[in-house]
């Protein structure tokens, strides 16, 4: 008996799963044989009644969005979040530094009134979660891991180290000595330090690992000639709900 | 005709010309000086390996001597003499470096062999005279290669050997990448850079991939494991002193004992042509860790003199490859004295050095093992692992299955890890064993300074710099960390003809055993017993362990729950915890499983044997422990009183319960138990498993007490056994660890320096209580 997998989708880009959607070749004929999708709006049409694992992309921004999210819980046997915005509430979040009537002004201006919003929170602020995919977007090769580790009964685990260790391994030189600053030492590894790879640096999309020496962080910041407010910002991006909920 | 000279001074003739002759008698090039003065300008025109001074002399105190000695020309050795002692002097030659504090009068022999032993600590060649002399006209082409000569060449002759070698191997060398320098794949000869300072990431990376398959399976019934090496033949182009003594080191882990299939099988394609430094990373210290020049590790060995490359030979193949592509020549005297002030000109270059003979580390850290330092220092560790990522002397490893979506294929891959990162130390049932940021980067320093030295003779530093450049928060400095603490071992150097070492490729491959029978313990324990397929027996001692893989899914060391007198099978008892241990509470009889093994060393059955016996187990520490009861029940004439204390949370915990009632009624054992909690059935003793032991009345002259539990319990139950009037040696402990490998490579397991699945698991407390991480 195949497993029920079905894909849903709150407050995002639904990019993470668009990117599911372009896993490759063999990959996806092996993933849709292992298996059975059964709800998957960007692709599918069918609805189903029982999920053994439902994955959950975006955050939770509106008050219309939480019932819906506590019905899928309800017919889920594991609900994993998909992507930052699920997972640590993502960019979604930056507008929690605003009022919500002053956020709802500035994006829909005179039709504010015809909408609501409520700071933006991850997924598993609302029901429990049992597992996360980090990143944005999501590494599909940490999605088809977990997806695997759960066919063999095995529990998921994230890694609980920072993105240099990845980075070293990849052969990079350090953002920090081409003098420009990176949130890889406090940022959960898990995507290869694609970023830094690429030539950029770490944004901290995948959320921080279990301990992160923030404090040190900003040292090293200063130490290398940028300001405690540089480096909010560049926290702010993604790891708003995390900053405020510390 | 010895190639280390000495000089000696001293304003008294009679000594000063004693030690001459004698010295000149053993076959050392011998100076000498009789003020401070002679002795500076002799210093500054010709190099020493060691000097010799007595601290009282006319004019420039012998002080002042060590001084400029310190300063200017740091690599020379200095042995102070002196007929007034004190211990200011005696601080104060130390703090300006001298090895050694003799203080007259003293035998010749005594001095000379002092000065062996100093010269044995420093690579061969370091300080070799070499004046420069008239010039020469160039010698003629040489006919034959020899190994451990030296040859010149010139660039057109480096550029054809490049080119041989690139034709038929994978070329990898040092090029420039966003203003530093890498190791990578390099097609072209004129795209080698040879003056770099230093690379990002060491070479080492190209002999132990960051990640690598090591088996490939095939799961389901049966299993499958093939071992499995991807060996292509390589060239490291350009690697300097310091790295290759890193690659001696690395030959020395995987070459020795248990030979890894992997590291062999690539070492062995791998052609190394070194270069030395002539230009140091302001970070590396090199020379204080002995490194900064090497005699052996490499086929050829390069020293830029400008437009001419004199070439070093390593290994009968670098000999071959010479002779092949280049038109060697014997340097003039002139060549030779170039290469010797390049040299030595780098030498003084590096801006960081130890402040202390690299030959007492070990006994400097052992002696701050509790000091603040390690608390303080490591307070700003982000533990993000790069110290160790760009490191050429670690190599320690994690290992994990990866499958394939119908979950029908997979490989074993082994990864780098490492003591910095939060995770290393800690096993399936959620202990971490080095939890904070303190003992994890006391691990690391003393693996630097201490542990690798002792194990395997060779620096686990080599002075490089790189973790200092990599570490965010400065803190990584191995040198730093050694000068704040600041000490001896003397530092030998394997050689071995890498060529001759046979890769043992079931190293890491399971043997297949088949699952007989199952057994419920408790809810959440329960006890396997397995046959190999081959029908052969496991052969263990009481008290040793297996690494059990589930293809797929992974490996867990688990200790042996049977003694080897039971027959050809063998039983392991597991509680659910993890992820291997909770698919084999999913296996049913019949299914097949991995198994290598058995490992570790046991109880120590020669020390137990004609004793009585106090074995006390506190809940699963029964499962191991019930090996050696079995076997002391089987062997039950060579032993003692056989005295058994068990101790579970609950009645519903404890497990044997058919053997725990068998050996209540058998009148060769004093069974006891206890409960911490009873509940409305249990009509035993309710209690700790300490409040048995005062009960016992044992006699301690011929006791022997073994206790297996969790690591809480073996506090209180030594306090107790202590009281009993054991002695350390008389308390055996079982300890657990995360055993990832088995084998003493991947470093998980360690007690300090020591590898728990080798010289452990099973420990005397007065063994113990040298390692300070163990209880």
């Amino acid at each position: 008996m195949k497993p029920k997998v079905a894909f849903f989708d709150f407050t995002c880009c639904e990019g993470c799963q668009l990117d599911t959607l372009n896993i490759e070749g063999q990959d996806l004929v092996d993933l849709v044989s292992a298996v059975d999708i059964v709800e998957f709006r960007e692709v599918l049409t069918g609805r189903a009644d029982r999920y053994d694992i439902a994955f959950v992309e975006g955050s939770i921004s509106r008050e219309s969005e939480i019932p819906r999210l506590k019905e899928i819980r309800e017919r889920a046997d594991i609900v994993i979040e998909l992507g930052a915005c699920a997972h640590i509430g993502g960019v979604n979040c930056l507008k929690n530094h605003l009022a919500m009537d002053e956020a709802l002004e500035i994006v829909y201006g005179d039709d504010a009134g015809d909408y609501d919003t409520i700071p933006a929170r991850p997924i598993h602020a609302v029901i429990p979660v049992d597992y996360c995919v980090p990143g944005c977007p999501i590494n599909t090769a940490e999605l088809l891991r977990i997806v695997k580790e759960l066919l063999l009964g095995k529990t998921p685990e994230l890694p609980n180290y920072p993105v240099c260790v990845e980075c070293k391994m990849a052969g990079n030189v350090c953002v920090f000595e081409l003098g420009r600053s990176c949130l890889g030492p406090v940022t959960r590894a898990g995507c290869n330090a694609i970023c830094v790879t690429a030539g950029r640096h770490c944004w901290g999309c995948r959320g921080l690992v279990d301990d992160p020496n923030i404090d040190s962080q900003k040292d090293v910041l200063e130490k290398y000639g940028l300001t405690v407010d540089q480096v909010v910002e560049k926290f702010k991006i993604y790891n708003t709900y995390t900053e405020v909920a510390r | 005709m010895r190639e280390h000279s000495v000089l000696v001074v001293d304003d008294e003739p009679i000594v000063r010309e004693s030690i001459r002759d004698w010295l000149t008698e053993a076959g050392y090039q011998v100076a000498t000086a009789e003020t401070g003065e002679e002795a500076l300008e002799l210093v500054a025109t010709r190099d020493f390996s060691v000097l010799v001074v007595d601290l009282r002399l006319p004019g420039s105190a012998g002080i002042k001597v060590l001084e400029a000695v310190k300063s200017e020309r740091p690599w020379i050795r200095t042995i102070v003499i002196t007929a007034y002692p004190s211990a200011e002097t005696a601080q104060e030659a130390r703090r300006l470096g001298a090895v050694d504090y003799v203080i007259k009068p003293f035998a010749p022999d005594s001095l000379e062999r002092l000065i062996d032993d100093t010269l044995a600590s420093i690579p061969p060649e370091a300080t070799v005279i070499a004046e420069a002399k008239a010039p020469t006209p160039a010698p003629p082409v040489v006919e034959a290669i020899g190994v451990k000569a030296s040859f010149v060449v010139d660039r057109d002759d480096l550029r054809r050997l490049f080119d041989g070698l690139a034709a038929s191997m994978r070329m990898i060398g040092v090029v420039e990448r966003q203003e530093h320098y890498v190791f990578d794949r390099v097609k072209r000869f004129d795209d080698v850079c040879l003056d770099y300072d230093v690379t990002v990431h060491p070479p080492t990376r190209c002999l132990f991939p960051t990640r690598e398959a090591m088996l490939r399976l095939k799961l389901g019934e049966p299993p499958a494991a093939e071992p499995t090496v991807d060996a292509a033949p390589q060239v490291l182009f350009g690697v300097h002193p310091y790295d290759i003594t890193a690659i001696e080191l690395l030959d020395e882990v995987f070459m020795t004992k248990h030979p890894d299939p992997n590291y062999i099988s690539r070492r062995q394609n791998t052609v190394i042509v070194g270069v030395d430094c002539l230009r140091p990373s302001p970070n590396a210290f090199a020379p204080s860790m002995g490194t900064d020049r090497t005699d052996s590790g490499f086929d050829l060995l390069l020293t830029d003199i400008g437009g001419r490359f004199m070439v070093r030979v390593g290994s009968q193949r670098g000999a071959s490859l010479l002779e092949e592509y280049a038109e060697a020549r014997v340097p003039s005297d002139e060549e030779i004295g170039i290469q010797k002030a390049l040299l030595d000109a780098a030498r003084a270059e590096y801006r960081v050095s130890l402040n202390v003979a690299r030959e007492r580390l070990p006994k400097l850290l052992e002696d701050h093992y509790d000091d603040e330092y390690w608390q303080e220092r490591s307070a700003t560790c982000f533990s993000c692992g790069s110290c160790i990522m760009v490191c050429p002397t670690c190599f320690c490893f994690d290992v994990v299955d990866e499958v394939s979506l119908d979950l029908k294929t997979g490989e074993r891959i082994r990864q780098w890890d490492g003591c910095m990162l939060t995770d290393f130390a800690k096993v399936a049932g959620g202990e971490n064993f080095r939890h904070d940021k303190a003992s994890r980067f006391r691990h690391r320093i003393f693996r630097k300074g201490k542990y690798v030295l002792e194990r395997y003779g060779i620096v686990g530093c080599v002075g490089c710099g790189r973790c200092t450049t990599a570490c965010l928060a400065d803190i990584a400095s191995p040198a730093e960390a050694f000068n704040a603490i600041a000490e001896k071992a003397k530092i030998k150097t394997a050689r071995r003809l890498i060529g001759e070492i046979t890769p043992d490729f079931g190293l890491y491959a399971p043997k297949w055993a088949k699952l007989l029978r199952v057994e419920d313990l408790a809810a959440n324990e329960k006890a396997f017993e397995f046959a190999f397929e081959d029908g052969a027996a496991l052969v263990h001692t009481p008290g040793q362990f297996v690494e059990i893989s589930v293809l797929g899914v992974g490996e867990a060391p688990i200790s042996i729950s049977s003694s080897p007198t039971r027959g050809a099978t063998f039983q392991l008892a597991v509680r659910n915890v993890g992820n291997v241990t909770r698919a084999l509470h999913d296996l049913v009889e019949g299914a097949t499983v991995g198994i290598r093994g058995p490992f570790g060393n046991g109880f120590p059955i020669e020390a137990l044997e004609w004793k009585d016996l106090l074995l006390i187990a506190g809940g699963i520490g029964l499962f191991p422990l019930r090996s050696l009861i079995e076997y002391a029940i089987d062997r039950r004439d060579a032993f003692g009183r056989l005295i058994i204390l068990y101790g579970a949370r609950s009645p519903e915990e404890r497990v044997f319960q058919a053997e725990l009632a068998a050996w209540k009624q058998d009148a060769g054992i004093e069974f006891h138990e206890t409960v911490d909690r009873g509940n409305d059935t249990w009509g035993g003793h309710v209690g700790v498993i300490t409040t048995l032991i005062p009960e016992i009345e044992i006699s301690p002259a011929r006791t022997m007490s073994v206790v297996v539990g969790p690591p809480i319990m073996y506090r209180f139950v030594i306090g107790e056994l202590k009281k009993k009037g054991l002695a350390d040696e008389q308390i055996i402990l079982s300890l657990e660890r995360r055993m990832k490998c088995g084998v003493g490579k991947c470093g998980h397991c360690q007690i300090n320096g020591v590898y728990v699945c080798e010289e452990g698991p099973v420990f005397t407390l007065a063994e113990l209580r040298n390692l300070r991480e163990a209880v």
